[in-house]
């Protein structure tokens, strides 16, 4: 009896086996190519150097890190950003994503245009506004032209304040983002069904009511991972920042890390970039299941799994 | 001669989860035999296991004496017609039918004749050329039959097939497919929980309920024998009536009537040899007679007109039970109906067991 | 009720189109003024202001006679309307000048004239006392001058090709087998792994390129662009896992099925069935990782030293000392116009996968 099982066992087996050996290939990527660097960088991050070469285990990196005070400009920086590029990205999105939520005339031509800010390179965005933001860049030439600057008047956008470069990079920011969250909300919208917002307008509730209570918990799904992941990129902005103003002028985290590792030569900078990294992972991570716990998607997805 | 056997097929999906818990079942050559039950009974499970789909966790699967129980699904020689169809949206509807005659390396020549042949069968001749995503669903439905017939399979498998259709094209598609069957002669099995489908198609009818056979029998069998209170509940529109009763110095005793037996069921109890008892009765069996006949007098509470007859329900003790009527009858809610039963069409079943009692 | 209906309508129609119209403005100015920008000549970048907002096709010059020998020569600069000496003070009638002056109307003024052409207008100013013309402008000449001025700009782009087309194979392959066993199985340690697919990503990946530098230097692919796709493949395989998942659960399970009845094996089916229609949604996938390969600066940066791909080519050039605006501007919109081509194409699809993104 039981021999004659077999074949069935064995169909059986391959059966449950297929989707393991089919994910095999992404784990054992990430084994190699993340994981293993990953602890490289963690453990690298706690040596003097390599330890072939002698290296010593250390807290020197993570010191030289803590005592260095663009470290905590950087930190400054990044927080501010993150938190007020993230928000006014998100609400202004919203705004727009409610307010051209219609079918119109040229609306599959506007959100083609809308698309393109996201898809373009970061150098092309960051050459973009260094040459707009320059004294004599076509933003002051529009606004010469418009009129609203006389000729001799100039605006030097870049030569402001510490204040002014993170508001004028959050805006940069926002010009890139938040049409793409806006199309992402439309199709969030559009996706739901219109007799869900309907019934609740039958049923009694005001425009704000059935915004509140039906249109924003459907779409929570798609504004937790839009944001999730807005935060995560928003952590690591530095390109557009390096691009504007130069290293060292707006510290952010991400450029510290580029300018420890690739500007300097010297194995401690090298060392102190990889601490560096590590702490921003670290940041990038708290910060997700920060978001994560405070939206309640963690919350959520237990009591799915219960 | 028997072309399909089953023994003991089971299915588990987990540890407590059971698919199929135990079916034994003996299919003859150029049979229709209909799966109904209600939806996570196990009959699709069932077939699928039979197509090759599912794993089988026990039991043998014997088609045409050859043991098909871990044969990949290619193998077997059965077809199947989906619930959805199944269609290929890339492949028009001739490479649709002819995708397994391919595969098998018929020749061009025959292939292109049996293409033909299949497409007459089911009138699609003229969409041979077009693609799934340009038909109705009537259209779609029936290259699926085109597509399972081609193969000429030893065993043909339809899961549910009528269900995607709108209400007239299911009861006309019924007809049709009976036709094709007899066409065709090829071995069926027709999965469904429509009740008056698997009536109105079936040369035999497998009622499953919770993974396991409540009965097996031809239509007529399983209406006017059903096994237990479940099929008897089940089968019919609308489904058979239950009163609770005691039998009582030779007779069936309810709160509202006491009836006796003719003979041979009188004889069926005294064997059975238990005292509480379900009475089932078909609508068609209650009749409304003149008031020094009756059984009992009851209330109309609703009556739903269907054309050639009518459904009346009535109220007796706290339960809702329907009979039909002939059309304009003129019967108005809130009458009192007198009542009685065929006592020749009588349904019993054991309370405890909920089974038929034997020998009437 | 005091607006009445028809009026409040008009009005919501006039909102929303005023709206629209200002966001689609706004989206479209940068990227128009970039574009303006990549079009200028070396006299429009230093000399004029305000500069041009529409880019000129044609440059006018001015030639009047100063003396029997000598003409000098004049361009029209739109910032403030009026004639400007341009080039040498004299003119002389020789072949040599000339020639030089050619050379200079094609460096700084982007417009291509013969020494013959030049002393045929220098003989009608000396006829007449003076003589306008206008030259057309060379709309590619920044674009070719940029590859030429940042050495290795053209290796770069070459570099970029094969580094994203690599990606591409390992991320769409591999991601595509996880994609395909997420939409189709149930097994253990799913939930997990989709949760790991976005853990990845929050490590930045400047901390993995770093150990990476001595990794990829021992397996010999440091500064090779194979070692850069093997980097940019951690990040898509997961946003490619995503991807390719959702776009196998929108192929119904049925027609795999239905093939495995009538004669396929399992690989059969799949190669038969599933892939044909799944290509639309694959080719999205690989222009979606072609993409994000394409733009990647800081591991680049990080990975490359003799071999940087185009995007650390266009970001060095606007770091460096002597940054020439209209240049970069070229180099920018030629780095732009793929990643913006594939993304238009594509752009259904990215709707989609937000859509179905899942945390």
């Amino acid at each position: 009896m039981n021999a004659s099982k077999t074949p069935g066992l064995i169909r059986e087996r391959q059966e449950r086996m297929a989707p393991y050996l089919l994910i095999a290939p992404a784990v054992i990527y990430y084994a190699i190519f993340w994981l293993f660097p990953v602890l490289n960088a963690i453990s690298g991050s706690f040596l003097s150097a390599p330890l072939k070469q002698g290296g010593e285990w250390t807290l020197k990196n993570y010191a030289a890190v803590f005592t260095d005070s663009m470290f905590y400009r950087a930190l400054i920086n990044t927080a501010i950003i993150v938190v007020v590029s993230v928000s006014l990205e998100f609400v202004l999105a919203f705004a727009l994503a409610l307010l051209i939520n219609k079918k119109f005339r040229g609306s599959s031509l506007f959100l083609f245009l809308a698309i393109i800010p996201m898809s373009l390179p970061a150098v092309a965005v960051g050459a973009m506004w260094n040459s707009g933001l320059a004294t004599n860049g076509w933003l002051n030439s529009a606004l010469v032209h418009l009129g609203i600057l006389g000729e001799a008047e100039k605006i030097p956008f870049l030569a402001g304040g510490q204040g002014a470069n993170i508001l004028l990079i959050i805006l940069v920011d926002a010009w890139q983002v938040i049409p793409f969250m806006m199309i992402i909300l439309l199709s969030g919208m559009q996706g739901l069904k219109p007799e869900m917002a309907e019934a609740g307008r039958v049923f009694g509730g005001t425009r704000w009511q059935v915004l509140h209570k039906i249109t924003i918990p459907m779409l929570k799904q798609t504004i937790v991972t839009a944001m999730i992941l807005r935060i995560i990129a928003a952590i690591q902005i530095w390109l557009i920042i390096v691009m504007i103003f130069g290293f060292n002028r707006l510290p952010v985290l991400m450029e510290q890390i580029v300018v420890n590792v690739d500007l300097y030569t010297a194995e401690t900078f090298f060392r102190k970039g990889m601490a560096l990294s590590v702490l921003v992972a670290l940041i990038v991570s708290l910060a997700s299941v920060a978001y994560l716990k405070a939206s309640g998607a963690l919350g959520a997805k237990k009591e799915e799994a219960s | 001669m028997t072309t399909l056997t089953l023994t003991n097929l089971a299915k588990r999906y987990s540890r407590s989860v059971w698919g199929v818990r135990s079916m034994s079942l003996d299919v003859k050559d150029k049979e229709f035999v209909v799966f109904l039950g209600p939806s996570g009974c196990g009959k699709t499970t069932c077939m699928r296991m039979i197509a090759g789909l599912e794993t089988v966790t026990r039991g043998r699967i014997i088609l045409k004496g050859q043991d098909i129980t871990d044969l990949p699904p290619k193998d077997r020689g059965v077809s199947m017609v989906f619930q959805n169809y199944a269609i290929w949206p890339h492949m028009n509807v001739y490479d649709n039918i002819a995708f397994a005659l391919r595969l098998k390396n018929v020749d061009r020549k025959e292939l292109n004749q049996r293409v033909k042949k299949v497409a007459q069968m089911v009138r699609i001749e003229p969409l041979l050329k077009r693609f799934p995503g340009q038909m109705s669903g009537g259209q779609q439905q029936r290259v699926a039959l085109a597509r399972a017939l081609a193969v000429e399979p030893r065993l043909f498998l339809m899961d549910e097939p009528l269900s995607n259709l709108d209400a007239k094209l299911r009861v006309s598609m019924r007809t049709e497919l009976k036709t094709i069957h007899q066409e065709s002669g090829a071995t069926s099995i027709f999965v469904t929980h429509d009740q008056s489908e698997a009536m109105s198609m079936a040369d035999r009818i497998v009622i499953m309920k919770d993974g396991e056979i409540v009965q097996t029998g031809t239509p007529e069998e399983v209406y006017f024998q059903s096994a237990n209170t479940f099929v008897a509940g089940f089968i019919g529109t609308p489904p058979a009536n239950f009163f609770p009763v005691e039998w009582k110095n030779g007779k069936l005793e309810h709160p509202r009537f006491q009836l006796s037996p003719p003979p041979a069921l009188h004889q069926a109890i005294e064997n059975h040899g238990k005292n509480r008892l379900i009475l089932g009765v078909r609508p068609e069996s209650i009749q409304v007679v003149r008031e020094e006949e009756a059984l009992f007098i009851a209330p109309v509470l609703v009556v739903e007109p269907q054309g050639s007859h009518q459904i009346v329900a009535v109220q007796v003790e706290d339960e809702v039970v329907k009979l039909i009527m002939p059309p304009a009858c003129g019967v108005q809610p809130g009458e009192l109906l007198p009542l009685t039963f065929d006592s020749t069409r009588l349904h019993l079943f054991d309370e405890e067991s909920q089974l038929r009692i034997p020998g009437y | 009720m005091t607006i009445p209906r028809p009026l409040f309508q008009a009005a919501q129609k006039t909102t929303l189109a005023l709206l629209v119209t200002t966001v689609a403005l706004t989206i479209l100015f940068p990227l128009f003024f970039l574009f303006t920008f990549s079009l200028m000549s070396d006299y429009e970048t230093y000399s004029e202001w305000p500069k041009p907002l529409w880019p000129h096709s044609q440059v006018r010059y001015r030639m009047e006679k100063i003396s029997p020998q000598t003409t000098r020569l004049l361009i029209w600069n739109h910032g403030q309307s009026q004639w400007q000496p341009f080039g040498p003070e004299h003119i002389e009638a020789n072949e040599e000048v000339a020639k030089k002056l050619s050379r200079f109307l094609t460096n700084y003024g982007n417009t291509t004239l013969s020494p013959s052409e030049i002393l045929s207008h220098v003989q009608k100013a000396q006829n007449s006392g003076f003589h306008e013309f206008t030259a057309q402008k060379s709309l590619s000449q920044n674009y070719q001058r940029f590859f030429r001025l940042y050495s290795g700009a053209a290796d770069a782009v070459l570099h970029s090709l094969s580094t994203a087309l690599l990606t591409i194979l390992i991320s769409v392959v591999i991601g595509g087998m996880a994609g395909y066993a997420f939409a189709r199985y149930v097994f253990k340690g799913k939930d997990v792994l989709k949760l790991s697919v976005l853990f990845v990503r929050m490590f930045p990946p400047v901390a993995i390129a770093i150990p990476m530098v001595v990794i990829l230097g021992r397996m010999g692919l440091y500064d090779r662009p194979a070692g850069l796709s093997l980097i940019y493949s951690v990040n898509q395989i997961a946003m490619n896992i995503w991807i390719t998942a959702s776009i196998f659960m929108g192929i119904p399970e049925s027609l795999e099925e239905a093939a495995l009845i009538f004669g396929a094996n399992k690989r059969g089916a799949f190669f038969r069935i599933t892939l044909p229609l799944a290509v639309p949604g694959l080719a999205a996938c690989a222009m979606y990782s072609f993409i994000s390969s394409w733009n990647e600066v800081i591991n680049a940066l990080i990975l490359t030293q003799f071999r940087p791909t185009f995007p650390v080519v266009v970001y060095k050039s606007l770091l460096g000392a002597n940054a020439q605006v209209h240049l970069i501007a070229a180099g920018s919109i030629a780095q732009a116009a793929p990643a913006i081509l594939f993304t238009l194409i594509i752009r259904r699809y990215l709707l989609q996968m937000w859509g179905g993104v899942k945390v």
